[in-house]
């Protein structure tokens, strides 16, 4: 045991000298960090895509641009609502004009409100003025920083000047327009001569945005030229949708908010950097093992120490060096819990909240330590078996291939934590920690944990035991890397090939 | 401590799949003496020396260390240098000792200042927190040679010892193997170069093919090889055929060992010398350990 502990000290140092540990180390928080900042920052610098129209229709712009407005009055009002409802510094940032509209929209019911909204369009009190102004006004950026996501946010249109067709092509060949639109004399009997003229015919976003503004126009005219009273056509208009509802913990129905879905999703990143975790981590203990066996170490070691007593330090001071990184990892997530709500505030604040569950943060330890055992062990073995680094990458190949599967699957995992495909994966051994951990939104029975960890652990015991045959033998081994046949035969031979362990036996 | 028989090997067997590379190997290393084990490349030399230092185990028959013990018992108290070696690249030189002697059980205190004191003794002073990689050649063979000593073993095991070294590091591996027999320990040494066995060992032992071929003090299996004659001439070396009382020649070009028959005269053999070479010295001495392993090899292979 002491000399176990001597080893997985060196491993230890050795590891965090490297630069590449602290890079390991600090690359999480820093990606944290810049993933909060960055978009803060871009939103600074994120512009609208410009766009203009020439309407031969005379009549067709006019009610689209009352439709974008009700629409994006509807999806301001909608919000504050409900920031209005949870209160706090979410309701207190937005101005004083949707405020006051919002207190209006409130004290309603949901099937008088699309009125209201309407009424807001149109203008009239001093309210809907205030709030129609706020509007035509507010610019992309004051709308990012209050978190608001309009049509306005995204598409800005600009006057159409003298000469229209011409003077238009030129703004779009040197960039300064997006795109412009032509709409046709009578859109109401036929789409014919209807336009979008873009340079950019990748980014599609804009053209069906605005057909569909338009579609809805065209569609109220051919509905009222088809004789149709208004409320026949709303009611052939109206959509069927369902309320999203789900179960709690004690069987009865709830209403689902944004943590919610929020939570089912908060496992991919923790099963990425498990992912992460183990794969570098278990690489490196190969790399080692290569090394020492090719500086030709390991004869003056194994005078001093068993061979299994060298595997086993080793492993144990790689998993020490992982832990490291996850503890840390874990302590940004438990700081930016802090830290996160006195910066942000909002959702942010209650995103990290959800990743802080202590159920994904002990199944993380947890799993990426058994998780790298397993392949530890798959690691080292092979490892002894290399003489040369470029033995060990062509060897390395086929043993990490198991590993690309759980990324694959980590999204439909996600989507249906109790799947048939999330269940089978979780009784593979070397899928098990990412599968269980890619699970952990799904409120799993306990039972269901107890049998995976039970196969889990047994195959690590099996793991480990069959490394340290493979290692014993192929740790000394020079020449050409053996086969997997002969491989097998060291595996699976009852009686030890060197009579090692007899002898050990009887000294102990 | 002092004990009485180094290490006691008793038929012992070893094989690789098809290849058997020990062959029932009995020998007994006495404390406190330098012993060499002689073979040529591939002899089993190698071999034998892991399953001392447990690092192989053999397959069957019995070895005893320091009095008997078993080898995984003693473990700390063997010192041993491969002849495959290496360093640590990227520790500092001190830590390697240090660490290699906390692993032969030695505490951490006491670790460090034979590590210091080892260093500035042997002219590496200044290194010991420079990293291994820097350290030349010459200096890693140093640091190697300590870090197998640092836990000052009993019984210490050297396979090939001379091989690669420097003249400057030959004499101190020489020094260091003379002092181990002064302060009472036991060193074992493997080699192909009789040369060197015959200058520094108090008993050898000859391997080939996995077995022993002689074994004793060195000066009993000299005696075991008949007179010789050493001449260094110049002249034509095919004129020293068929001179009276000479078994065999090892000519070398310009020294020659001439074997003599047991009623052999020196006197006369001297004479029929002179007029066919140009003699600079002449010395009647006992036969070399080269001759007498070329031999014992051709009567094992004759057999």
């Amino acid at each position: 045991m002491r000399k176990i502990a001597l080893v997985a000290r060196r491993e230890y140092a050795e590891h965090v000298r490297t630069k590449g540990f602290w890079i390991g180390v600090l690359a999480f928080p820093l990606i944290l960090a810049l993933s909060v900042v960055v978009p803060v920052l871009l939103s600074g610098t994120k512009q609208a895509r410009t766009y203009a129209v020439i309407d031969h229709s005379g009549f067709v712009l006019q009610e689209v641009e009352k439709s974008i407005l009700a629409e994006d009055l509807g999806i301001v009002l909608r919000d504050a609502a409900e920031r209005y409802r949870d209160g706090g510094q979410a309701w207190e940032r937005l101005p004083d004009a949707v405020r006051a509209a919002a207190k209006g929209y409130v004290s309603l019911d949901e099937a008088e409100r699309p009125a209201l909204i309407q009424d807001l369009a149109a203008g009239g009190d001093e309210v809907a003025v205030g709030l129609v102004e706020w509007w035509q006004q507010v610019s992309a950026e004051e709308l990012e920083g209050l978190d608001l996501e309009l049509s306005r946010s995204r598409y800005a249109r600009v006057e159409v000047g003298d000469d229209p067709p011409a003077a238009l092509n030129r703004m779009v060949n040197d960039g300064s327009l997006f795109a412009y639109f032509v709409i046709s004399p009578d859109p109401v009997a036929s789409d014919e001569g209807c336009k979008y003229i873009s340079l950019n015919l990748t980014d599609q976003d804009l053209r069906r945005w605005f057909a569909d503004e338009v579609f809805q126009v065209v569609r109220a005219r051919r509905i009222e030229q088809a004789g149709l009273d208004a409320e026949t056509s709303d009611w052939l208009q109206t959509p069927v949708h369902f309320a999203e509802r789900k179960v709690d913990k004690r069987g009865d129905e709830a209403e689902v908010s944004t943590v919610d879905r929020v939570q089912q999703w908060a496992v991919v990143p923790f099963v990425y950097l498990l992912w992460m975790a183990i794969f570098i981590n278990a690489q490196t203990l190969m790399t080692n093992t290569v090394e020492e066996k090719s500086s030709r170490l390991i004869e003056v070691l194994l005078s001093a120490l068993s061979p299994f007593e060298l595997m086993a330090g080793k492993i144990a001071g790689t998993a020490a060096v992982g832990l490291t990184l996850v503890f840390t990892w874990v302590a940004c997530v438990v700081v930016g819990v802090v830290v996160a709500p006195v910066a942000l505030g909002g959702d942010v604040a209650s995103i990290v909240g959800i990743a802080s569950t202590p159920l994904y943060l002990w199944s993380f330890v947890f799993y990426f330590l058994a998780g790298f055992l397993l392949y530890a062990c798959l690691l080292v073995g092979a490892g002894s078996l290399c003489n040369s680094l470029k033995d060990a990458q062509s060897l390395m190949l086929p043993l990490l291939v198991p590993l690309i599967v759980p990324l694959l699957t980590m999204i439909p995992i996600t989507q249906d934590p109790n799947g048939t495909l999330a269940r089978v994966m979780s009784y593979i051994p070397l899928f098990t920690p990412f599968v269980m951990m890619n699970r952990a939104a799904g409120s799993l029975p306990l039972w269901e944990y107890l049998a995976t960890t039970v196969l889990l652990l047994l195959s690590i015991y099996f793991a480990v035991r069959g490394a340290g045959k493979v290692f014993r033998i192929g740790i000394l081994m020079t020449g050409k890397p053996p086969r997997l046949g002969e491989v097998m035969r060291w595996l699976t031979a009852k009686e030890d090939i060197s009579p090692a362990e007899r002898e050990a036996d009887q000294v102990s | 401590m002092a004990f009485a028989t180094a290490v006691q090997l008793e038929d012992v067997w070893k094989r690789f799949g098809a290849v058997e590379a020990v062959r029932g190997v009995s020998l007994r290393v006495p404390a406190g003496c330098i012993y060499g084990l002689l073979g040529p490349n591939g002899a089993g030399k190698t071999t034998l020396i892991r399953m001392i230092m447990s690092i192989f185990f053999a397959d069957s028959g019995r070895i005893g260390l320091l009095d008997g013990q078993k080898t995984l018992a003693v473990k700390d108290q063997l010192g041993y240098l491969p002849e495959e070696k290496g360093l640590y690249k990227k520790m500092q030189v001190a830590e390697v000792m240090i660490y290699f002697a906390r692993l032969k059980g030695v505490a951490a205190d006491v670790a460090q200042q034979r590590a210091a004191e080892l260093l500035q003794r042997y002219g590496l002073g200044d290194y010991q927190e420079r990293r291994c990689e820097v350290l030349s050649k010459g200096m890693e063979q140093k640091v190697q040679l300590l870090s197998a000593l640092i836990h000052e073993p009993e019984l210490v095991i050297l396979d090939e010892p001379f091989s690669g070294l420097d003249p400057v590091n030959r004499d101190l591996m020489r020094d260091v193997i003379l002092q181990m027999r002064r302060d009472g320990k036991t060193v074992i040494f493997s080699t192909h170069l009789m040369e060197q066995a015959e200058q520094l060992c108090d008993f050898v032992a000859l391997i080939n093919k996995g077995q022993k071929v002689v074994d004793g003090a060195l000066g009993q299996v000299l005696a075991s090889g008949g007179h010789a004659a050493v001449l260094d001439y110049d002249g034509d070396g095919h004129l020293l055929r068929d001179l009276p009382g000479v078994t065999r020649v090892n000519d070398s070009g310009k020294r020659a060992e001439l074997f003599l028959a047991e009623d052999a005269d020196s006197q006369a053999l001297l004479a029929a010398l002179v007029p066919k070479v140009q003699i600079r010295g002449f010395a009647l001495r006992t036969a070399s350990l080269h001759e007498i392993f070329i031999r014992a090899i051709g009567e094992a292979d004759d057999a």
